[in-house]
């Protein structure tokens, strides 16, 4: 039995859509699954369903070996969860966070005082810790909530949005720990996010929902070569040459879309195309102000599966997360 | 750890904290101070003249007589004002943490319950203190009393539980409203002023089947060592405990499925 097994779950809001409509997924233990998708496609209903904050209308899912309807005391004890918004008393210290948290999960004493003092110490706050939380930046909110997360050894922890809002140095060090804690402490890691290069990097293997659907499920690998080749776009040294720029590069592959000033194709061949190109346009008399070459991201993945882009879409879409 | 002893370390997580936010945020102990102490010194003080009414036979005094109204005033208003701290912490999001963390969910109501009763039992010592100040006549048994500040607390759970009912459901502060003023309604169609017997007219017929009545004369009776309503009183905080019981808790699994 995976960590997480999810079938057939939908929830319904009161005159609302279906957030989410019959999904399925799979959580091995240990694994890392990615959770893609635009604002309002249903990741955070799902995730809320899935740590008891909100009960399906329909199907079934186990977390942690736990139906989360019928066991829910005994999944919250086994899962960790850092939700989008990190839910902190300001009027309380990092350390008096810990405190607390420790004591709903039943811990006390030395036990607790020693796991609280290395997760700070691993978020990298045990200088802050004796600070209230009110003049905490973003970021250290963020690692307060994971170490949090973490108190009471989770078989399977569940991060929505973890890095939304934090600067780049921040985002890369909690990557870090969230890969360290599957590889070396083996938990289960269910991340919701809406960066494909998170997705990236951490999971080893991405579910994408839209509309409440899962439209595509893999690992990165095989998602980005689901979508098929590299494609190349190339800037004409002379804007007027354009048109004979297409021609030449038509007989490499297949159009794209044009940016005004370039020409791009998905490559027959891939990458071993690119020489034979240069020597085309050489031929041709035609020069080179910038080549770029692109593998398959992600959000190529998104697209051919549901005609439109992933970054930057879905913000106007439905309040329900 | 599982079953009641994470249970106990839940309730005992959440009234610490709320415990801690009483005794270090004036803008929460000052005004569960200064309500009490405005009733007691505008009632006890302003209107002792009452006891030359005849008919108005209580023996220990005006004073005696109104502290036992602002003991169980302000234990249901501590009762009240948990709610609002509830409200608020549904608001900025930080009980979506109580309900994620804890694993059995009834110790958030009993946790917040509990930082009621402690505040209110801060209380009780304050508006105790200044009563004997002002000169509080205690003419019951040391039992009696011992009942009387138990019926008080208990008193303090049921404006708990009813505030917490509120709050589970609505989970904003904009319904704070909806938890005080029908106790208001409730104690101030009671005998507050003069004993029981001295009103008439509907506000009589009223204060005849008001549940807080019963409180308030049986607490009285306690104070004073005589004869009253106690047993009464204990009939209302067991029926009022099961009615509001179920209210808060149901509220609590409304709160489980928004």
């Amino acid at each position: 039995m995976g960590a997480i097994e999810v079938r057939g779950l939908v929830r319904e809001f009161k005159k609302g859509p279906r957030a989410v409509d019959g999904i399925d997924i799979t959580v091995a233990e240990g694994e890392i699954y990615g959770f893609l998708g635009p604002n309002g496609a249903g990741k955070s209903t799902t995730v809320l369903m899935l740590t008891t904050l909100l009960p399906p209308t329909a199907g079934t899912a186990t977390v942690a070996g736990f139906d989360i309807v019928k066991q829910g005391a005994e999944v919250r004890g086994a899962i960790g969860a850092a939700l989008q918004e990190a839910a902190l008393d300001k009027f309380l210290t990092g350390r008096e966070h810990i405190k607390l948290q420790g004591s709903l999960h039943g811990m006390k004493g030395a036990e607790l005082k020693r796991r609280g003092d290395d997760l700070l110490e691993r978020v990298g706050l045990t200088d802050a810790a004796d600070r209230k939380v009110g003049g905490y930046s973003g970021g250290m909110k963020r690692r307060l909530d994971l170490a949090l997360a973490l108190l009471h050894n989770p078989r399977v922890l569940f991060l929505d949005e973890p890095t939304t809002g934090l600067d780049p140095q921040s985002r890369t060090a909690l990557w870090d720990e969230v890969a360290r804690l599957a590889r070396e402490d083996g938990v289960t890691v269910f991340l919701t996010t809406q960066y494909l290069e998170e997705a990236d990097a951490l999971a080893n293997r991405v579910g994408i929902i839209d509309h409440g659907h899962i439209v595509i499920e893999g690992t990165p690998a095989e998602l980005k070569a689901s979508v098929g080749r590299s494609s190349v776009e190339i800037e004409p040294h002379d804007a007027a040459r354009l048109g004979d720029l297409e021609r030449t590069l038509a007989a490499f592959g297949t159009p794209l879309t044009m940016r005004g000033t370039s020409a791009s194709i998905r490559l027959n061949e891939g990458v071993s195309d690119v020489a034979a190109i240069v020597r085309a346009l050489d031929a041709e008399g035609i020069g080179i102000h910038q080549l770029r070459l692109r593998e398959p991201t992600l959000d190529d993945v998104f697209l051919e599966q549901t005609g439109r882009s992933l970054e930057g879409s879905g913000d106007d879409e439905d309040a329900a997360e | 750890m599982t079953g009641f002893p994470t249970w106990w370390s839940g309730v005992s997580g959440i009234a610490a904290r709320q415990t801690r936010a009483f005794f270090t945020n004036p803008a929460l102990i000052i005004p569960g101070l200064l309500f009490p102490m405005l009733f007691f010194a505008a009632f006890a003080g302003g209107l002792s003249d009452l006891t030359r009414v005849p008919g108005f036979d209580y023996a220990p005094g005006y004073t005696s007589f109104q502290y036992v109204f602002v003991l169980f005033q302000s234990s249901m208003f501590g009762g009240i004002f948990i709610g609002f701290a509830v409200a608020r912490d549904f608001e900025n999001g930080f009980a979506r943490r109580l309900m994620l963390a804890t694993p059995h969910r009834s110790a958030i109501l009993f946790g917040y319950a509990a930082a009621a009763m402690i505040r209110a039992a801060f209380t009780i010592v304050f508006v105790t203190v200044i009563a004997l100040i002002a000169g509080l006549d205690i003419l019951g048994s040391p039992g009696q009393i011992a009942l009387l500040y138990v019926l008080a607390l208990a008193s303090n759970i049921l404006g708990s539980l009813w505030a917490l009912g509120i709050a589970f459901r609505f989970q904003s502060l904009s319904v704070t409203p909806f938890m005080q003023i029908p106790l208001f309604i409730l104690l101030f169609l009671a005998p507050v002023y003069v004993p029981l017997q001295l009103l008439s007219g509907w506000i009589r017929h009223v204060a005849d089947v008001n549940p807080a009545t019963f409180l308030l004369e049986g607490g009285r009776a306690l104070l004073a060592g005589s004869a009253g309503p106690v047993l009464a009183a204990w009939l209302v905080v067991i029926i009022g405990g099961i009615v509001l019981g179920i209210w808060s808790l149901t509220g609590l699994r409304a709160a489980e499925t928004r």
